[in-house]
């Protein structure tokens, strides 16, 4: 594994004060290396949207961060807080899942992705003015010329989509974080964004982090892959050991749940019961009232993440106990 | 790493002549405003009208508008007097469009510096929270349990009735509903995704402010604009009714008012003339704010 671009160590989100704060993130550690794409997958409440918002120390004030975001060597949650826009935009992109209402109803999309140029690059208007439909051509918006006076409602989904992305990579950001980038559309422009994010990685070999609750988007992009649960890391390891050698009981049934083509069965596969409200899991394995290889000491103990084959750890006693 | 840079793909240069045009401008913006709806228009020309005679007074008034005359009291209209005369023998219709420079002034002047400073205190409260939106939220329930008008007299009858006192007490009195509306829509706009993607983006805190939210929160303003400048002219006539006010001998459309209340079984002109005077400046300004609104937000703009 080459050099970390962002290194995230023990982070720890809680919201709430006294002696039972919630724990939304707990204790968590992945890195994202330079030019790597990583995916976290888990289902609502698994705490992988405030991971992804933590980054850019966008969480919501009332919530208590802990641990470290090593980004280029530099802790982000040390940083002052007037020096977080900078980062924003410039070193960090990010696109967010509501592409129907997370640009300006009233800027034409031409000036918002140039707002986000000028806010950290000090070039002349008619350099930006390129630039822009540079974006909007990279980003794989027709006639990009035309529609650089045009206001957001006048697009779909899927392009206003693709003009969030060209805000995102406005100034090359080294790292790109999607969150959710294709849960509001419909599968074809799915399609089409994936393959946009793909030729963006091409060609500005930017890392990216990509939030997302759907394993068929995991297994087109990513190169390594977070599973996360309930605030934990439950599986970190690189997608095609994953999809081919699922070791955590968790990521063994979110596959089997995935229907295929030539799927005979009735009914698919669904896991047990539902994720557990955070706070109410209070020692053991948070999977475990779910789990179907579940043993004793799952209910008095967290399973540390062990590292099986190189780059690939598992946080669970049953698969420890049959590796050993 | 980032070999690819932004500059290296290809982009022609050329930038679409049209493209360029095609931007919605303020110009745009006033030309819609003015030439969409046929009752847009007709309340744009009243305005006008109304305007240009305010500023014209004392070239197209008939008569000196204090000047009495024993000779002439209580006339009804005749081709001397279009609107006949008070009970002082004064010209009815010179006092009416002397009257509409302190009327409309009032109408205006008002509304624009209370939207001015209710906008700023609404945006910091809804915006900032905390300590600061309670402390501006408290100041302004403060001030909205007292009756505008009763707030209004106190302050008038505390600081005499002279012109920029009558344009403060209006201000301080139309404030705090600025501020609250500005506070509710901030309220809604903050959470608006869009906001949190301009944080996201590296936008600061008073670009969010006045390129991200003070434009999404401006149709209400503005509509609250038009509505306190008819509420403001009214007001304006109730305290020069009360005395407090536009002080006699000078005209306003209030104190004509008053004047002919006091007179209505010698001439009712007076009360006629400065209700239906008030009644259309009012009308006129709400159709003109309507489509203001309209006009601003562009989903129903096209």
């Amino acid at each position: 594994m080459s050099e970390a671009l962002l290194d995230i160590k023990d982070l720890t989100i809680e919201f709430g004060s006294g002696s039972q704060p919630l724990r939304v993130v707990d204790n968590i550690s992945f890195a994202v290396s330079l030019g790597e794409t990583v995916g976290i997958v888990g289902e609502s409440g698994s705490g992988k949207s405030m991971t992804a918002l933590s980054v850019l120390r966008l969480v919501p004030e009332a919530a208590r961060v802990s641990g470290q975001i090593i980004f280029e060597g530099r802790d982000l949650l040390k940083l002052p807080k007037r020096e977080m826009p900078a980062i924003r935009g410039k070193e960090i992109g990010m696109i967010f899942q509501e592409p129907m209402s997370s640009l300006n109803p009233l800027m034409t999309i031409g000036d918002q992705i140039d707002e986000a140029i000028r806010l950290h690059e000090d070039i002349p208007a008619p350099e930006r003015r390129k630039r822009v439909l540079a974006l909007l051509r990279l980003v794989g918006m027709p006639d990009p010329e035309n529609r650089l006076s045009a206001y957001p409602d006048q697009f779909s989904g899927g392009m206003r989509q693709r003009v969030m992305a060209a805000i995102a990579m406005a100034c090359n950001p080294k790292l790109l974080i999607a969150d959710e980038p294709t849960t509001a559309l419909d599968v074809t422009i799915q399609a089409q964004v994936l393959a946009m994010m793909l030729d963006i990685r091409a060609r500005f070999n930017s890392s990216i982090l990509l939030i997302t609750h759907d394993l068929g988007v995991v297994a087109e992009i990513c190169e390594r892959v977070v599973v996360m649960y309930a605030g934990r890391i439950l599986e970190d390891a690189d997608a095609r050991s994953l999809f081919s050698n699922a070791r955590h009981p968790y990521t063994q049934g979110l596959l089997r749940s995935v229907p295929t083509l030539n799927d005979t069965r009735k009914r698919l596969y669904q896991i047990p019961g539902s994720v557990p409200p955070a706070g109410t899991i209070k020692a053991g394995c948070p999977f475990r009232p779910r789990c179907s290889v579940r043993m004793e000491r799952c209910a008095v103990e967290m399973p540390p993440l062990r590292t099986y084959d190189p780059g690939h750890r598992v946080a669970c006693w049953a698969t420890a106990e049959a590796a050993a | 790493m980032t070999d690819a840079r932004l500059s290296d793909f290809p982009v022609d240069d050329l930038i679409s002549r049209e493209a360029l045009a095609d931007e919605r401008g303020l110009g745009d913006v006033v030309r819609q405003v003015i030439f969409g709806r046929i009752s847009t228009q007709v309340a744009f020309f009243v305005v006008v009208v109304f305007i240009v005679v305010a500023i014209l007074a004392p070239w197209i008034a008939p008569y000196d508008p204090v000047r009495q005359s024993i000779l002439q009291i209580n006339k009804h209209p005749s081709w001397d007097h279009w609107l006949g005369t008070d009970q002082f023998g004064r010209d009815v219709l010179s006092r009416m469009i002397h009257g509409s420079r302190n009327s409309l002034i009032f109408g205006l002047l008002s509304p624009v510096f209370a939207a001015f400073f209710g906008t700023i205190l609404g945006v910091s409260a809804g915006y900032f929270g905390g300590i600061v939106d309670r402390l501006i939220s408290r100041i302004v329930d403060m001030l909205m349990a007292f009756p505008e008008l009763l707030l209004a007299i106190l302050i008038a009858a505390a600081l005499g009735g002279s012109f920029w006192n009558i344009v403060v007490v209006l201000t301080v009195a139309f404030t705090p509903g600025f501020a609250r509306v500005a506070r509710a829509s901030t309220l809604a706009v903050k959470q608006e995704p869009y906001i949190e993607a301009a944080v996201a983006a590296g936008v600061s805190t008073p670009l969010i402010i006045f390129r991200h939210i003070v434009p999404n929160i401006a149709a209400p303003i503005v509509v609250l604009m038009t509505l306190w400048s008819a509420s403001s002219i009214r007001i304006e006539a109730t305290l020069s009714f009360l005395g407090i006010g536009t002080q006699p001998p000078n005209p306003s459309w209030g104190n004509i008012i008053r004047d002919g209340l006091s007179n209505m079984f010698a001439t009712q002109w007076p009360i006629v003339a400065g209700g239906l005077a008030i009644t259309i400046v009012v009308l006129a300004i709400s159709i003109l704010g309507d489509s203001v609104r309209d006009v601003l937000d562009p989903e129903t703009a096209r």
